[in-house]
């Protein structure tokens, strides 16, 4: 790679204040020809699309991958049924199962190209963001709470998500993207949405009563090293922290060379997002308020002053003396160190800090007796003009740099947080350049550069990593299995690359088309070999037993929030009401969460999509973590997938899932009457998208039968009953409730949890 | 080598499974892009994830119950008399020990001797002051490791650390890598369960988490209100005889879908998996049904005493389970830090010793005169220890460098003290025995090598004791 474009457009964006002079490092480290050679390190190349000609082949990916199969004596499978791929494609885009008049439109549909104005309109649908954000919230280790002991909600975090739904669904050039959270605070200074994007780096888990801060800022320092490594550049980093990596060449240099660049960084909760005529505002009705409750705060203040203090006192004194000392000088004679310990001291002991340890409230709590009960007093007159106050401005988080000097970095034995060994300025890989990046001060914001240099260097189109990275999960989404198999993995003990081929061509195009993302779903999605039944066909699986040449479409279970969504989809009850404030859907009775889940009284709030569902990192929601909700104090690339006994217990047992199939039943009865085999038809064309065969017929009219008469002496014993719901029309109530289990049974099937 | 290899047609597919897990000596594989196979280097049988499987040298014991002190038991007021503490009393701590950053900046406090009287017990002799009187019987079954320590100052990173290995969390569980390695050992419960007393333990279900490995491979929390699993039972209004009729419609449904399907184990597997929640159904709700034992053995576990019936019920639930094949028991006595005594000592540790000291007696008893005490590993310890100098007046500090964990039953050596804290109890000198070390141990003794069973992830072979561990040899009879 060697020498970056991108370093003039950066110098464009930002204004030059100073240029740090790039010097060389010491003693650059060595590598073997081997290391050299390894492939994801190779410039991109633009390979030529192989020359077949082949009825199958549709575009381009088509004939990389029927080259690949032709050289193996493997041909690809004919295309699924229309039916099969509408459904396929609506789960992958929005995860959601297409509707019965989406279906029938594309079946009615038979000029050419039908399929490629579903895959323009699904793409055009606000519910692909949805969609698709949450496998970057995987990557991102996307949580709303801090996770550790207390696991306190971060109360904005929840505007990331937004952003990056937004980002999906607006198709925002992923090197803009990328830019964006890396350093939108350097860049953008003045866009809210830029900063908000920051936030990819603040979703690091963070522990409140820690006392050792110098500890505890490295170990967040690890967390983004190890993240930023892994989602943009497909390393793993990690692995160097202690010492060089055991099969890549990342030295464990190059470990602190990146995290070099996030040296000054620390969190930002309270990034304005107010219009400054909104500002002024607020800003007269919060003054017409001070002035009017002023001598009563006074009052309160001063019954609240000692215990305050002693909150606070209690709690820096278990600080570290060095800690103290910082905490103790004035700003200006702090050194950029002390300046870290001293804003992470400040997330609790700042009373502008959601995190503040001395609130109100808690000072309150240590109020006793006749103070207690003055104070409630006053208190109460205060609430009488809380009419009067203009409300807390919208907030959001993010990080920032500390101004403009960084403290130093240094190069870490076995990785602990005081064995201090070399200095190490800020940089790529060695391998790639063993030069310090070049950083420019920004001119119009107290910050370091450093980030921006390293939003540069990753989204410089000559990076060998970052494009085949990303065209890499957006296949690995698609097919369940990237062209290389472990998508945060690129090095020598990932997979190597199925079709290296068209790997480079892919990250090729993906640039070309100005990083467009949805350019790259548009390419994929209209191939043949997306396009291909899901059929195993034993001839070829004898040549290639893991179809990592894509002989057939591979099936797919899907994730927990998508079987969710999908259950709410076929009872009719989804709610698409997008963005805004996380959501609390019921827990099993009995259930903790230390933190709070505050459930929502109104159904309609609970109904929302599964990406708006509040993500507490010590208590995910059971049913998702349950399906392989990734865990997320770490980046998780590629999601496990597996098969339990607690699963089958929460589909088939959860009040939840009974409530929706209830629903489903409903809305079966609603559109086919009491007539048993217009239901099956029905309930088969909601959670399918087709019609039962002969046989599944006769198998459910066996099952009607059989479970009429159970429940009809169940009904004759006097037990309840579970009904339809919204059901106007007078129903025989054993039927009803055969209806019922017959649509529950649905959504308990392997047709209705896999994507075929 | 892979599945797909193998089994290519229906009827050698089906010939395979019925054999059982023995004639599957294939690779491993639970995702069907063969990923996890090489991830992997347990053969999973992947139509059964939790099929029990053989283990890498012959094990001594088949379960573990490991009772978990939460919030630090101080190892110098019960397992680890320390004179010079009297000596000292009132003075700070001697110059040469340093000065440690602690979880409460009381390192520059002075020494607080114990108020405990010591006794040896037994044949062996151990010393064990008057707060356990009742597990002083069982002296000789005990091996003591005085010499522990960890990496953490706090409880939620200590607590993870003693579950899974780190004080960051998000790896697995040391009951989850067990039932990596192992399987199941039963067909009809969870492998690996979780009893608490109190509140939430710190850091919550991180501690039982399944972490990178494949979520089947978690802890299943068992609670003692309602059913012991959550969506244990159907709704109300589902009778027994309804969900049968149901789950056998379930899967002529699944298995049509799998007529043009068979290679794929996946869909196999999640059939298999409906089957075993039905049974967990009748199964969980009878594991836990402490009505079913004696009045004696209820006694033996203090359930006639208010104060000790919680952790008594616990530790009673704890021996039904490994009588009926969980592997692995994380039982907590004072969940949420209750033992956590930063001021007055006396009257935290006097309520939880007397709470854990009859109950842990009972279950050792009771193993003992059911055989099980050669099969179940009994662990005992906290996640730290605590201070030589005072806080507060009246109570101790957290203390990871120096502290007691003691085990007995299958495969350790009874009537053994192994390793020493310095004079003062600050710091294991002697045979120190890190966290990685007791999780090795309890790996080898199940059969496991620590550093064979290995899981790739982003990049590494991960294993249960990262980068050390080492098996505690002096422990081992």
């Amino acid at each position: 790679m060697g020498c970056f474009a991108n370093a003039g457009r950066l110098l464009a964006l930002i204004g030059v204040v100073g240029l740090v002079a790039a010097r060389a490092e010491p003693n650059p480290p060595e590598f073997s020809d081997r290391e050299r050679a390894h492939w994801a390190f190779q410039t991109v190349r633009q390979p030529s699309v192989p020359s077949m000609r082949d009825k199958w082949i549709r575009n381009p990916v088509d004939s990389f991958i029927l080259a690949a199969q032709k050289a193996q004596h493997i041909s690809p499978n004919p295309p699924t049924d229309k039916v099969t791929l509408v459904r396929r494609a609506t789960l992958d885009l929005t995860g959601l199962p297409p509707t019965p008049g989406e279906v029938d439109a594309f079946l009615a549909d038979r000029q050419p190209k039908a399929f490629d104005r579903v895959v323009d309109r699904l793409l055009s649908s606000p519910q692909y963001g949805e969609r698709w954000a949450r496998h970057w919230l995987d990557l991102a280790r996307y949580a709303e709470s801090e996770g550790f002991k207390a696991d306190e909600t971060r109360p904005n975090a929840w505007r990331y998500r937004d952003y990056v739904i937004k980002a999906f669904n607006d198709d925002k050039p992923y090197d803009r993207f990328v830019q964006e959270q890396i350093a939108g605070d350097e860049l953008w200074p003045e866009n809210p949405e830029a900063r908000i994007a920051t936030a990819f780096n603040r979703h690091y888990p963070d522990e409140s009563n820690a006392r050792n801060l110098m500890q505890r800022r490295q170990e967040i320092l690890n967390d983004i090293t190890d993240t930023v490594g892994g989602v943009f550049s497909g390393l793993t980093y990690a692995c160097a922290r202690c010492h060089d990596h055991k099969f890549d060449p990342i030295r464990q240099v190059d470990y602190y060379r990146l995290q070099a660049f996030f040296a000054n960084t620390a969190a930002d909760d309270n990034i304005p997002l107010t219009p400054s005529a909104a500002l002024t505002e607020h800003q007269l009705r919060l003054a017409g308020w001070e002035v009017k409750t002023r001598d009563l705060r006074a009052e309160m203040e001063e019954i609240e002053a000692p215990k305050r203090n002693d909150i606070i006192k209690d709690y820096a004194e278990k600080y570290p003396e060095e800690i103290q000392t910082a905490l103790n000088k004035p700003a200006s004679a702090r050194t950029a160190f002390e300046a870290q310990m001293v804003a992470k001291a400040k997330l609790y002991l700042d009373p502008s800090s959601h995190q503040y340890i001395a609130s109100t409230k808690a000072v309150a709590a240590a109020l006793k007796g006749d103070t207690r009960k003055h104070w409630d007093e006053l208190n109460k007159q205060l609430q009488t003009y809380a009419p009067l106050h203009p409300g807390n401005l919208p907030l959001g988080t993010g990080v920032v740099d500390l101004g403009t000097e960084a403290p130093k970095t240094f190069l870490l034995g076995r990785g602990n947080w005081d064995s201090r060994q070399q200095e190490v300025a800020p940089g790529l890989l060695s391998i790639l350049d063993p030069k310090p990046a070049t950083i420019t001060m920004p001119a119009n914001v107290r910050s370091t550069g450093r980030r921006s240099a390293l939003a540069m260097l990753l989204t410089d189109p000559e990076n060998p990593l970052t494009a085949r990275v990303m065209v890499n999960r957006i296949w690995h989404h698609h097919f369940g299995r990237g062209i290389v198999a472990t998508p945060s993995d690129f090095g020598f003990k990932g997979e190597r690359p199925t079709h290296p081929a068209l790997l480079d061509w892919l990250a090729g195009e993906f640039v070309r088309s100005g990083w467009s993302i949805k350019a790259m779903h548009r390419l994929i999605m209209t191939s043949s070999t997306y396009e291909q039944v899901a059929t195993h066909f034993e001839t070829a699986a004898r040549i290639d037993p893991e179809n990592k040449l894509l002989w057939h479409f591979p099936r797919q279970r899907l994730e927990g929030e998508v079987i969710r969504d999908s259950a709410l989809a076929v009872a009719g009850r989804l709610n698409v009401q997008m963005s805004g404030p996380s959501i609390f859907p019921e827990l099993p009775a009995g259930m903790e969460s230390r933190g709070g889940w505050p459930v929502n009284h109104d159904s309609l709030d609970r109904d929302r999509r599964s990406i708006y569902v509040f993500v507490r990192r010590n208590t995910r929601y059971p049913m998702f973590d349950t399906f392989d909700m990734p865990d997320t104090h770490e980046s998780c690339a590629r999601r496990n997938v597996t098969t339990s006994p607690l699963q089958a217990l929460t589909l088939l047992n959860s009040a939840q899932m009974l409530d929706l199939a209830q629903s489903f039943a409903g809305r079966v009865f609603r559109e086919a009457g009491s007539d048993r085999n217009r239901q099956i038809i029905e309930a088969y064309r909601i959670a399918f998208a087709r019609s039962p065969s002969k046989s599944e017929t006769a198998m459910l009219n066996d099952f009607f039968q059989r479970q009429d008469k159970i429940l009809r002496e169940r009904a004759e014993a006097g037990e309840r009953l579970a009904q339809p719901s919204a059901v106007t029309a007078p129903v025989d109530p054993v039927h009803a409730a055969v209806l019922v289990d017959l649509c529950h049974t649905l959504m308990n099937s392997n047709e209705f949890v896999y994507r075929n | 080598m892979n599945d797909f290899q193998q089994i290519h047609s229906r009827r050698k597919f089906l010939a395979q499974a019925g054999a059982g897990f023995g004639a599957l000596a294939f690779g491993s594989m639970l995702g069907r892009d063969g990923f996890t196979a090489r991830a992997a280097n347990v053969a999973i049988n992947p139509l059964q994830p939790l099929a029990s499987r053989p283990p890498h040298h012959s094990a001594r014991a088949k379960s573990v119950i490991w009772l978990f002190m939460e919030g630090g038991p101080s190892h110098l007021d019960l397992f680890d008399p320390k004179p010079a503490l009297d000596r000292l009393a009132g003075q700070p701590m001697p110059e040469s020990f340093g000065k440690p950053i602690t979880a409460m900046g009381t390192a520059g406090n002075t020494i607080m001797p114990t108020k405990r009287q010591w006794k040896q017990h037994g044949q062996s002799g151990i010393w064990i002051s008057d707060w356990y009187p009742h597990i002083a019987k069982h002296a000789d079954d005990l091996a003591i490791l005085r010499s522990c320590w960890a990496d953490g100052l706090n409880h939620v990173g200590s607590v993870c650390q003693m579950n899974t290995g780190d004080i960051l969390a998000g790896r697995p569980a040391i009951g989850a890598w067990t039932t990596y390695g192992l399987g199941s050992a039963n067909d009809n419960l969870p492998s690996f369960v979780i009893l608490t007393d109190e509140a939430e333990v710190n850091g919550g279900p991180k501690n039982w988490s399944s972490g990178f490995l494949p979520a089947t491979f978690q802890g299943t929390m068992f609670r003692r209100d309602g059913t012991p699993i959550f969506h244990l039972s159907p709704p109300g209004v589902v009778s027994d005889r309804q969900q049968r009729s149901k789950l056998d419609l379930l899967n002529a449904l699944n298995r049509h879908y799998a007529l043009d399907k068979s290679e794929d184990t996946e869909l196999a597997a999640r059939l298999n998996s409906y089957e075993l929640a039905y049974r967990m159904q009748t199964a969980a709700p009878e594991a836990v049904d402490l009505a079913r034992e004696t009045e004696a053995t209820r006694n033996l576990y203090g359930l006639d005493d208010k104060l000790t019936a919680k952790f008594g019920g616990n530790c009673l639930l704890a021996r039904r389970l490994v009588e009926r094949g969980v592997r692995f028991v994380q039982c907590y006595c004072g969940s949420g830090s209750a033992w956590d005594a930063h001021s007055d000592i006396e009257g935290n540790h006097s309520k939880w010793c007397k709470i854990s000291d009859r109950p842990i007696a009972g279950l050792l008893a009771d193993l003992n005169s059911r055989g099980l005490l050669d099969s179940t590993l009994v662990v005992w310890g906290g996640e730290f220890g605590r201070t030589p100098f005072n806080e507060k007046g009246n109570g101790r500090d957290h203390n990871p460098w120096g502290f007691t964990t003691w085990m007995a039953g299958g495969g350790v050596k009874a009537g053994t003290v192994v390793g020493a804290t310095d004079e003062i109890g600050l710091r294991a000198v002697q045979d120190r025995a890190h966290v990685h070390d007791i999780h090795a141990t309890i790996l080898h003794l199940m059969g496991l090598d620590h550093a064979a069973l290995t899981y790739l992830h982003n990049g590494r072979d991960e294993r249960a004791t990262i980068n050390g561990g080492e098996v505690i040899k002096p422990l081992l009879s």
